[in-house]
Protein backbone atom coordinates (compact mmCIF):
# COMPACT_ATOMS: atom_id res chain seq x y z
CA UNK A 1 0.00 0.00 0.00
CA UNK A 2 1.23 3.46 -0.84
CA UNK A 3 1.38 5.85 2.08
CA UNK A 4 3.41 8.54 0.34
CA UNK A 5 2.57 9.32 -3.28
CA UNK A 6 5.32 9.92 -5.86
CA UNK A 7 4.55 13.65 -5.58
CA UNK A 8 5.30 13.44 -1.88
CA UNK A 9 1.74 13.65 -0.51
CA UNK A 10 0.34 11.48 2.24
CA UNK A 11 -3.10 9.85 2.34
CA UNK A 12 -4.69 12.93 3.88
CA UNK A 13 -2.85 15.34 1.60
CA UNK A 14 -0.16 16.39 4.08
CA UNK A 15 3.53 16.66 3.37
CA UNK A 16 5.78 14.18 5.25
CA UNK A 17 6.98 16.77 7.76
CA UNK A 18 3.60 18.41 8.20
CA UNK A 19 1.71 18.05 11.47
CA UNK A 20 -2.07 17.91 11.65
CA UNK A 21 -4.00 20.96 12.75
CA UNK A 22 -3.92 21.36 16.52
CA UNK A 23 -6.49 23.08 18.69
CA UNK A 24 -6.60 23.45 22.45
CA UNK A 25 -9.07 24.85 24.93
CA UNK A 26 -8.51 25.40 28.66
CA UNK A 27 -11.11 25.08 31.37
CA UNK A 28 -13.62 22.88 29.58
CA UNK A 29 -14.71 21.09 32.78
CA UNK A 30 -15.89 23.65 35.30
CA UNK A 31 -16.02 21.15 38.16
CA UNK A 32 -12.38 20.14 37.84
CA UNK A 33 -9.46 22.04 39.35
CA UNK A 34 -7.90 22.14 35.91
CA UNK A 35 -9.01 20.87 32.53
CA UNK A 36 -8.29 21.06 28.83
CA UNK A 37 -9.43 19.76 25.49
CA UNK A 38 -6.73 18.97 22.94
CA UNK A 39 -7.25 18.13 19.27
CA UNK A 40 -4.68 16.86 16.79
CA UNK A 41 -6.44 16.51 13.47
CA UNK A 42 -9.41 14.22 14.12
CA UNK A 43 -8.04 12.95 17.43
CA UNK A 44 -9.83 14.68 20.28
CA UNK A 45 -9.19 14.15 23.98
CA UNK A 46 -10.29 15.83 27.17
CA UNK A 47 -8.19 15.92 30.35
CA UNK A 48 -9.23 16.87 33.87
CA UNK A 49 -7.01 17.35 36.91
CA UNK A 50 -8.23 17.11 40.49
CA UNK A 51 -5.75 18.08 43.15
CA UNK A 52 -3.76 18.51 45.16
CA UNK A 53 -6.31 16.92 47.45
CA UNK A 54 -6.47 14.46 50.31
CA UNK A 55 -5.14 10.99 49.56
CA UNK A 56 -7.94 8.48 49.02
CA UNK A 57 -6.12 5.47 50.52
CA UNK A 58 -4.19 6.44 53.62
CA UNK A 59 -1.77 3.57 53.10
CA UNK A 60 -0.54 5.11 49.84
CA UNK A 61 0.14 8.50 51.32
CA UNK A 62 3.74 9.70 51.03
CA UNK A 63 5.16 12.00 53.64
CA UNK A 64 7.62 13.78 51.37
CA UNK A 65 5.80 14.12 48.05
CA UNK A 66 2.47 14.09 46.27
CA UNK A 67 0.95 10.91 44.87
CA UNK A 68 0.16 11.16 41.17
CA UNK A 69 -2.55 8.98 39.65
CA UNK A 70 -3.64 8.79 36.07
CA UNK A 71 -6.46 7.05 34.26
CA UNK A 72 -6.77 6.82 30.49
CA UNK A 73 -10.02 5.70 28.95
CA UNK A 74 -11.59 5.76 25.52
CA UNK A 75 -15.23 6.59 24.89
CA UNK A 76 -17.25 3.76 23.35
CA UNK A 77 -17.80 5.87 20.27
CA UNK A 78 -14.24 7.13 19.87
CA UNK A 79 -13.22 4.55 17.28
CA UNK A 80 -14.95 3.45 14.07
CA UNK A 81 -16.60 0.42 15.70
CA UNK A 82 -18.14 0.66 19.14
CA UNK A 83 -15.63 -0.49 21.74
CA UNK A 84 -16.68 -3.16 24.18
CA UNK A 85 -14.16 -2.49 26.94
CA UNK A 86 -12.98 1.10 26.96
CA UNK A 87 -10.84 0.80 30.06
CA UNK A 88 -9.26 -1.88 32.21
CA UNK A 89 -7.88 -3.59 29.12
CA UNK A 90 -4.15 -3.93 28.71
CA UNK A 91 -3.65 -1.09 26.25
CA UNK A 92 -5.49 1.43 28.43
CA UNK A 93 -3.62 0.31 31.53
CA UNK A 94 -0.31 0.62 29.75
CA UNK A 95 -1.07 4.08 28.41
CA UNK A 96 -2.28 5.20 31.85
CA UNK A 97 1.07 4.15 33.24
CA UNK A 98 3.03 5.90 30.48
CA UNK A 99 1.14 9.15 30.96
CA UNK A 100 1.46 8.98 34.74
CA UNK A 101 5.21 8.48 34.63
CA UNK A 102 5.66 11.22 32.07
CA UNK A 103 3.65 13.79 34.02
CA UNK A 104 5.08 12.72 37.37
CA UNK A 105 8.54 13.55 36.08
CA UNK A 106 7.60 17.16 35.47
CA UNK A 107 5.40 17.87 38.51
CA UNK A 108 7.26 19.31 41.50
CA UNK A 109 5.77 16.68 43.79
CA UNK A 110 7.99 17.49 46.76
CA UNK A 111 6.10 20.78 47.15
CA UNK A 112 2.84 18.99 47.96
CA UNK A 113 3.57 16.17 50.42
CA UNK A 114 0.82 13.91 51.76
CA UNK A 115 -1.51 14.87 48.94
CA UNK A 116 -2.83 13.33 45.73
CA UNK A 117 -3.05 14.65 42.21
CA UNK A 118 -5.48 12.87 39.87
CA UNK A 119 -5.17 13.18 36.12
CA UNK A 120 -8.04 11.76 34.07
CA UNK A 121 -7.94 11.66 30.29
CA UNK A 122 -10.85 10.65 28.12
CA UNK A 123 -10.49 10.03 24.40
CA UNK A 124 -13.55 11.32 22.54
CA UNK A 125 -12.31 10.69 18.99
CA UNK A 126 -9.37 8.45 18.12
CA UNK A 127 -7.46 8.91 14.88
CA UNK A 128 -3.88 8.02 15.82
CA UNK A 129 -1.60 9.79 18.27
CA UNK A 130 -3.98 9.47 21.20
CA UNK A 131 -1.25 9.12 23.78
CA UNK A 132 0.46 12.27 22.49
CA UNK A 133 -2.78 14.21 22.54
CA UNK A 134 -3.42 12.96 26.08
CA UNK A 135 -0.01 14.11 27.32
CA UNK A 136 -0.50 17.54 25.74
CA UNK A 137 -3.98 17.85 27.22
CA UNK A 138 -2.69 16.74 30.64
CA UNK A 139 0.03 19.40 30.56
CA UNK A 140 -2.53 22.12 29.86
CA UNK A 141 -4.88 20.78 32.52
CA UNK A 142 -2.09 20.75 35.12
CA UNK A 143 -1.17 24.31 34.22
CA UNK A 144 -4.83 25.31 34.47
CA UNK A 145 -5.00 23.74 37.92
CA UNK A 146 -2.04 25.82 39.01
CA UNK A 147 0.07 22.81 39.91
CA UNK A 148 3.78 23.67 40.01
CA UNK A 149 5.61 22.16 37.05
CA UNK A 150 9.29 21.79 36.26
CA UNK A 151 8.52 22.38 32.58
CA UNK A 152 5.74 21.78 30.07
CA UNK A 153 5.66 18.29 28.57
CA UNK A 154 4.68 18.07 24.94
CA UNK A 155 4.38 14.94 22.88
CA UNK A 156 4.29 14.03 19.23
CA UNK A 157 4.66 10.88 17.18
CA UNK A 158 6.61 10.11 14.02
CA UNK A 159 7.04 7.06 11.81
CA UNK A 160 8.73 5.69 8.74
CA UNK A 161 6.76 4.43 5.73
CA UNK A 162 7.69 4.08 2.05
CA UNK A 163 11.24 5.07 3.06
CA UNK A 164 10.07 8.46 4.30
CA UNK A 165 10.04 9.80 7.84
CA UNK A 166 6.50 10.99 8.58
CA UNK A 167 5.41 13.39 11.34
CA UNK A 168 2.23 12.95 13.41
CA UNK A 169 0.77 9.67 12.19
CA UNK A 170 -2.96 9.26 11.84
CA UNK A 171 -4.74 5.95 12.50
CA UNK A 172 -4.25 4.47 9.04
CA UNK A 173 -0.53 5.28 8.99
CA UNK A 174 -0.15 4.04 12.56
CA UNK A 175 -1.72 0.68 11.71
CA UNK A 176 0.50 0.22 8.67
CA UNK A 177 2.99 -1.84 10.67
CA UNK A 178 5.95 0.48 10.22
CA UNK A 179 8.00 1.75 13.19
CA UNK A 180 6.20 4.27 15.35
CA UNK A 181 8.06 6.62 17.71
CA UNK A 182 6.30 8.65 20.39
CA UNK A 183 8.37 11.31 22.11
CA UNK A 184 7.68 13.23 25.31
CA UNK A 185 9.74 16.39 25.39
CA UNK A 186 10.56 19.12 27.92
CA UNK A 187 11.03 22.25 25.77
CA UNK A 188 12.69 24.56 28.27
CA UNK A 189 15.12 21.98 29.56
CA UNK A 190 15.53 20.62 26.02
CA UNK A 191 15.31 17.04 27.23
CA UNK A 192 13.42 13.98 26.09
CA UNK A 193 11.46 12.49 28.95
CA UNK A 194 9.49 9.79 27.12
CA UNK A 195 10.61 7.72 24.18
CA UNK A 196 8.35 4.91 23.12
CA UNK A 197 9.19 2.95 20.02
CA UNK A 198 7.00 0.31 18.50
CA UNK A 199 7.54 -2.06 15.59
CA UNK A 200 11.28 -1.66 15.56
CA UNK A 201 14.12 -4.14 15.15
CA UNK A 202 17.72 -3.91 16.22
CA UNK A 203 17.40 -0.67 18.02
CA UNK A 204 20.61 0.30 19.77
CA UNK A 205 20.43 3.17 22.16
CA UNK A 206 22.10 5.56 23.96
CA UNK A 207 22.55 7.28 27.20
CA UNK A 208 20.69 10.56 26.61
CA UNK A 209 17.20 9.41 27.44
CA UNK A 210 15.65 8.83 30.81
CA UNK A 211 13.01 6.34 29.59
CA UNK A 212 13.00 3.94 26.71
CA UNK A 213 10.53 1.27 25.77
CA UNK A 214 11.16 -1.00 22.80
CA UNK A 215 8.09 -2.68 21.41
CA UNK A 216 7.62 -5.68 19.20
CA UNK A 217 10.11 -6.35 16.46
CA UNK A 218 8.73 -6.35 12.95
CA UNK A 219 10.67 -4.21 10.50
CA UNK A 220 14.25 -3.14 10.15
CA UNK A 221 15.35 0.39 10.72
CA UNK A 222 18.98 1.53 10.39
CA UNK A 223 20.08 3.53 13.38
CA UNK A 224 20.62 6.87 11.68
CA UNK A 225 17.18 6.67 10.11
CA UNK A 226 15.79 6.09 13.57
CA UNK A 227 17.62 9.20 14.77
CA UNK A 228 16.03 11.20 11.94
CA UNK A 229 12.59 9.99 12.86
CA UNK A 230 13.17 10.79 16.50
CA UNK A 231 14.50 14.24 15.64
CA UNK A 232 11.40 14.86 13.53
CA UNK A 233 9.19 13.95 16.46
CA UNK A 234 11.17 16.33 18.68
CA UNK A 235 10.62 19.16 16.20
CA UNK A 236 6.92 18.38 16.31
CA UNK A 237 7.06 18.58 20.11
CA UNK A 238 8.73 22.00 19.94
CA UNK A 239 6.03 23.31 17.61
CA UNK A 240 3.33 22.05 19.97
CA UNK A 241 5.15 23.63 22.92
CA UNK A 242 5.03 27.03 21.21
CA UNK A 243 1.32 26.65 20.60
CA UNK A 244 0.68 25.57 24.19
CA UNK A 245 2.65 28.54 25.51
CA UNK A 246 0.52 30.90 23.38
CA UNK A 247 -2.68 29.33 24.69
CA UNK A 248 -1.52 29.66 28.30
CA UNK A 249 -0.49 33.30 27.82
CA UNK A 250 -3.84 34.10 26.24
CA UNK A 251 -5.60 32.37 29.11
CA UNK A 252 -3.64 34.38 31.67
CA UNK A 253 -4.49 37.60 29.88
CA UNK A 254 -8.17 36.67 30.03
CA UNK A 255 -7.91 35.97 33.75
CA UNK A 256 -6.17 39.30 34.35
CA UNK A 257 -8.81 41.10 32.34
CA UNK A 258 -11.63 39.46 34.28
CA UNK A 259 -10.09 40.41 37.58
CA UNK A 260 -9.80 43.95 36.38
CA UNK A 261 -6.00 44.20 36.55
CA UNK B 1 -24.02 39.11 43.34
CA UNK B 2 -27.82 38.99 43.82
CA UNK B 3 -29.10 39.72 47.26
CA UNK B 4 -25.92 40.09 49.26
CA UNK B 5 -24.09 43.32 48.62
CA UNK B 6 -20.93 43.20 46.53
CA UNK B 7 -19.18 46.35 47.67
CA UNK B 8 -16.24 45.43 45.47
CA UNK B 9 -13.54 44.88 48.02
CA UNK B 10 -12.16 41.42 48.63
CA UNK B 11 -13.19 41.09 52.29
CA UNK B 12 -16.94 41.17 51.62
CA UNK B 13 -16.55 38.67 48.74
CA UNK B 14 -14.81 36.22 51.02
CA UNK B 15 -17.60 36.52 53.56
CA UNK B 16 -20.24 35.70 50.97
CA UNK B 17 -18.32 32.64 49.74
CA UNK B 18 -17.73 31.43 53.29
CA UNK B 19 -21.41 31.92 54.13
CA UNK B 20 -22.38 29.94 51.02
CA UNK B 21 -20.08 27.05 52.04
CA UNK B 22 -20.97 26.98 55.72
CA UNK B 23 -24.72 27.60 55.56
CA UNK B 24 -25.87 26.57 52.08
CA UNK B 25 -29.52 26.16 53.04
CA UNK B 26 -29.79 29.64 54.55
CA UNK B 27 -27.89 31.12 51.59
CA UNK B 28 -30.44 29.76 49.13
CA UNK B 29 -33.43 30.49 51.37
CA UNK B 30 -32.52 34.16 51.52
CA UNK B 31 -32.49 34.32 47.74
CA UNK B 32 -35.69 32.34 47.30
CA UNK B 33 -37.46 34.72 49.70
CA UNK B 34 -36.81 37.42 47.09
CA UNK B 35 -37.68 35.02 44.23
CA UNK B 36 -34.28 35.08 42.56
CA UNK B 37 -31.33 32.72 42.03
CA UNK B 38 -27.89 33.66 43.45
CA UNK B 39 -26.83 35.00 40.07
CA UNK B 40 -29.75 37.44 40.04
CA UNK B 41 -31.95 35.71 37.45
CA UNK B 42 -35.67 35.16 38.21
CA UNK B 43 -36.81 31.73 39.43
CA UNK B 44 -38.67 30.72 36.28
CA UNK B 45 -35.53 30.91 34.14
CA UNK B 46 -33.46 27.80 33.44
CA UNK B 47 -29.71 27.86 32.76
CA UNK B 48 -28.32 28.49 29.33
CA UNK B 49 -28.84 25.44 27.15
CA UNK B 50 -27.02 24.69 23.95
CA UNK B 51 -26.84 21.70 21.65
CA UNK B 52 -24.08 20.80 19.23
CA UNK B 53 -25.20 17.90 17.08
CA UNK B 54 -22.59 15.91 15.24
CA UNK B 55 -19.95 16.66 17.87
CA UNK B 56 -18.29 13.30 17.40
CA UNK B 57 -17.60 12.64 13.73
CA UNK B 58 -16.52 9.03 14.16
CA UNK B 59 -19.83 7.96 15.68
CA UNK B 60 -22.73 7.10 13.47
CA UNK B 61 -22.69 3.82 15.25
CA UNK B 62 -25.11 1.11 14.57
CA UNK B 63 -24.22 -2.57 14.44
CA UNK B 64 -25.83 -5.47 12.63
CA UNK B 65 -27.49 -8.05 14.86
CA UNK B 66 -29.07 -11.40 14.12
CA UNK B 67 -32.55 -10.90 15.59
CA UNK B 68 -34.63 -8.13 17.10
CA UNK B 69 -34.04 -4.42 16.93
CA UNK B 70 -33.27 -2.70 20.20
CA UNK B 71 -31.80 0.47 21.56
CA UNK B 72 -29.18 0.02 24.28
CA UNK B 73 -28.63 3.09 26.41
CA UNK B 74 -25.48 3.47 28.46
CA UNK B 75 -24.82 6.46 30.70
CA UNK B 76 -21.20 6.88 31.73
CA UNK B 77 -19.85 9.12 34.45
CA UNK B 78 -16.07 9.08 34.07
CA UNK B 79 -13.91 10.47 36.90
CA UNK B 80 -13.47 13.65 34.85
CA UNK B 81 -16.97 14.87 35.55
CA UNK B 82 -16.90 15.39 39.27
CA UNK B 83 -14.56 15.40 42.28
CA UNK B 84 -16.66 12.71 43.98
CA UNK B 85 -16.28 10.13 41.22
CA UNK B 86 -13.06 8.16 41.60
CA UNK B 87 -11.67 5.21 39.63
CA UNK B 88 -12.34 2.69 42.39
CA UNK B 89 -15.69 4.18 43.27
CA UNK B 90 -18.00 4.64 40.26
CA UNK B 91 -20.96 7.01 40.55
CA UNK B 92 -24.06 5.31 41.93
CA UNK B 93 -26.24 7.52 39.79
CA UNK B 94 -24.89 6.24 36.47
CA UNK B 95 -26.81 2.94 36.15
CA UNK B 96 -29.92 4.64 37.58
CA UNK B 97 -29.83 7.24 34.83
CA UNK B 98 -29.14 4.54 32.23
CA UNK B 99 -32.30 2.72 33.28
CA UNK B 100 -34.39 5.91 33.50
CA UNK B 101 -33.26 7.06 30.07
CA UNK B 102 -33.87 3.63 28.60
CA UNK B 103 -37.40 3.55 30.02
CA UNK B 104 -38.19 7.09 28.92
CA UNK B 105 -37.01 6.50 25.39
CA UNK B 106 -38.91 3.25 24.99
CA UNK B 107 -42.13 4.37 26.69
CA UNK B 108 -42.30 7.62 24.75
CA UNK B 109 -42.31 5.69 21.51
CA UNK B 110 -40.03 8.28 19.98
CA UNK B 111 -38.10 5.64 18.10
CA UNK B 112 -40.00 3.48 15.66
CA UNK B 113 -38.31 0.12 16.14
CA UNK B 114 -39.78 -1.11 12.87
CA UNK B 115 -37.55 1.42 11.09
CA UNK B 116 -34.56 -0.45 12.45
CA UNK B 117 -35.57 -3.73 10.87
CA UNK B 118 -33.66 -4.88 7.78
CA UNK B 119 -34.97 -8.31 6.87
CA UNK B 120 -38.15 -9.03 8.83
CA UNK B 121 -37.58 -11.82 11.32
CA UNK B 122 -33.94 -12.28 10.32
CA UNK B 123 -31.82 -9.16 10.67
CA UNK B 124 -32.18 -5.74 12.25
CA UNK B 125 -30.07 -2.80 13.37
CA UNK B 126 -29.11 -2.43 16.98
CA UNK B 127 -28.68 1.15 18.05
CA UNK B 128 -26.21 1.85 20.82
CA UNK B 129 -26.56 5.14 22.59
CA UNK B 130 -23.59 6.10 24.75
CA UNK B 131 -23.79 9.24 26.83
CA UNK B 132 -20.69 10.51 28.58
CA UNK B 133 -21.07 13.08 31.32
CA UNK B 134 -18.02 15.35 31.07
CA UNK B 135 -18.93 17.95 33.68
CA UNK B 136 -21.48 17.18 36.41
CA UNK B 137 -23.16 20.29 37.74
CA UNK B 138 -26.63 18.95 38.49
CA UNK B 139 -29.62 18.20 36.26
CA UNK B 140 -27.77 15.27 34.72
CA UNK B 141 -30.89 13.45 33.60
CA UNK B 142 -32.15 16.55 31.82
CA UNK B 143 -28.91 17.10 29.98
CA UNK B 144 -28.59 13.41 29.16
CA UNK B 145 -32.09 13.16 27.73
CA UNK B 146 -31.60 16.34 25.74
CA UNK B 147 -28.36 15.08 24.25
CA UNK B 148 -29.96 11.70 23.49
CA UNK B 149 -32.75 13.45 21.62
CA UNK B 150 -30.34 15.68 19.74
CA UNK B 151 -28.28 12.64 18.74
CA UNK B 152 -31.37 10.80 17.50
CA UNK B 153 -32.64 13.89 15.65
CA UNK B 154 -29.29 14.04 13.98
CA UNK B 155 -30.17 10.56 12.75
CA UNK B 156 -33.56 11.83 11.59
CA UNK B 157 -35.92 10.20 14.02
CA UNK B 158 -38.90 12.12 15.54
CA UNK B 159 -38.04 13.88 18.79
CA UNK B 160 -39.24 14.08 22.37
CA UNK B 161 -38.35 16.91 24.73
CA UNK B 162 -38.42 17.47 28.41
CA UNK B 163 -38.18 18.88 31.73
CA UNK B 164 -37.93 21.11 34.68
CA UNK B 165 -35.81 23.92 36.06
CA UNK B 166 -32.24 22.83 36.35
CA UNK B 167 -30.69 22.71 39.86
CA UNK B 168 -26.92 22.77 40.16
CA UNK B 169 -24.93 20.07 41.99
CA UNK B 170 -24.57 22.36 45.00
CA UNK B 171 -28.33 22.86 45.15
CA UNK B 172 -29.00 19.15 44.72
CA UNK B 173 -27.09 18.33 47.89
CA UNK B 174 -29.45 20.42 50.02
CA UNK B 175 -32.64 19.72 48.09
CA UNK B 176 -35.25 17.70 49.90
CA UNK B 177 -36.69 15.99 46.87
CA UNK B 178 -36.85 16.18 43.08
CA UNK B 179 -39.72 15.73 40.66
CA UNK B 180 -38.89 14.76 37.08
CA UNK B 181 -41.53 15.45 34.44
CA UNK B 182 -41.19 14.31 30.82
CA UNK B 183 -43.47 15.72 28.13
CA UNK B 184 -43.41 15.18 24.39
CA UNK B 185 -43.51 17.92 21.77
CA UNK B 186 -47.32 18.10 21.89
CA UNK B 187 -47.21 18.49 25.69
CA UNK B 188 -48.56 15.02 26.36
CA UNK B 189 -47.31 13.53 29.59
CA UNK B 190 -44.77 10.74 28.96
CA UNK B 191 -43.59 10.11 32.49
CA UNK B 192 -43.57 11.48 36.00
CA UNK B 193 -41.02 10.41 38.57
CA UNK B 194 -40.80 11.34 42.20
CA UNK B 195 -38.46 9.10 44.23
CA UNK B 196 -39.64 8.17 47.73
CA UNK B 197 -38.47 10.24 50.68
CA UNK B 198 -39.44 12.34 53.66
CA UNK B 199 -41.11 15.11 51.67
CA UNK B 200 -44.63 14.76 50.30
CA UNK B 201 -45.45 16.60 47.08
CA UNK B 202 -48.90 18.15 47.16
CA UNK B 203 -51.11 18.06 44.05
CA UNK B 204 -50.61 21.79 43.49
CA UNK B 205 -46.82 21.41 43.67
CA UNK B 206 -46.92 18.66 41.06
CA UNK B 207 -49.19 20.73 38.84
CA UNK B 208 -46.79 23.67 39.15
CA UNK B 209 -43.95 21.41 38.04
CA UNK B 210 -45.94 20.25 35.02
CA UNK B 211 -46.73 23.86 34.06
CA UNK B 212 -43.06 24.83 34.31
CA UNK B 213 -42.18 21.84 32.16
CA UNK B 214 -44.66 22.85 29.49
CA UNK B 215 -42.94 26.22 29.26
CA UNK B 216 -39.51 24.62 29.12
CA UNK B 217 -40.66 22.27 26.34
CA UNK B 218 -41.38 25.27 24.16
CA UNK B 219 -37.94 26.74 24.81
CA UNK B 220 -36.18 23.45 24.11
CA UNK B 221 -38.09 22.74 20.91
CA UNK B 222 -36.95 26.10 19.62
CA UNK B 223 -33.32 25.36 20.52
CA UNK B 224 -33.50 21.91 18.91
CA UNK B 225 -34.96 23.35 15.73
CA UNK B 226 -32.26 25.98 15.49
CA UNK B 227 -29.53 23.42 16.06
CA UNK B 228 -30.96 21.06 13.46
CA UNK B 229 -31.43 23.72 10.81
CA UNK B 230 -27.89 25.01 11.31
CA UNK B 231 -26.66 21.44 10.82
CA UNK B 232 -28.54 21.14 7.53
CA UNK B 233 -27.05 24.36 6.19
CA UNK B 234 -23.57 22.88 6.76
Amino acid sequence: MEYVSPEGLRLDGRRPMEMRQIRAEIGAVAKADGSAVFEMGNTKVIAAVYGPREVQHRSQQMSDQALVRCEYSMANFSTGDRMRKPKGDRRSTEISLVIRQTMEACILTHLMPRSQIDIFVQVLQADGGTRSACINAATLALADAGIPLRDLVTSCSAGYLNSTPLLDLNYVEDSAGGPDVTVGFLPKLDKVTLLQVQNLLNCVILGRFSALVVGKMDSKLPIDTFENVMQLAIEGCKAIANYIREILLENTKQLEYRRGL
Amino acid sequence: MGLLDASGDLSSEIEVDAFRCLFPLRFYERHLAESIWPDGSPLGRARETSIAPGAVASADGSALAKIGSTVTVDFHMPPICSPIVRPGRPAEAAPVFSKQLSDTISSSGMINLKELSLVSGKAAWMAYLDIYCLDADGALFDAALLSAIAAFSHLQIPAVSLNDDDPTAEEETIMETVVTVVLDSSSQLISLYKPGGAVLASTSAVQDCIALTRQRVRELLKILDEANSSMEVD
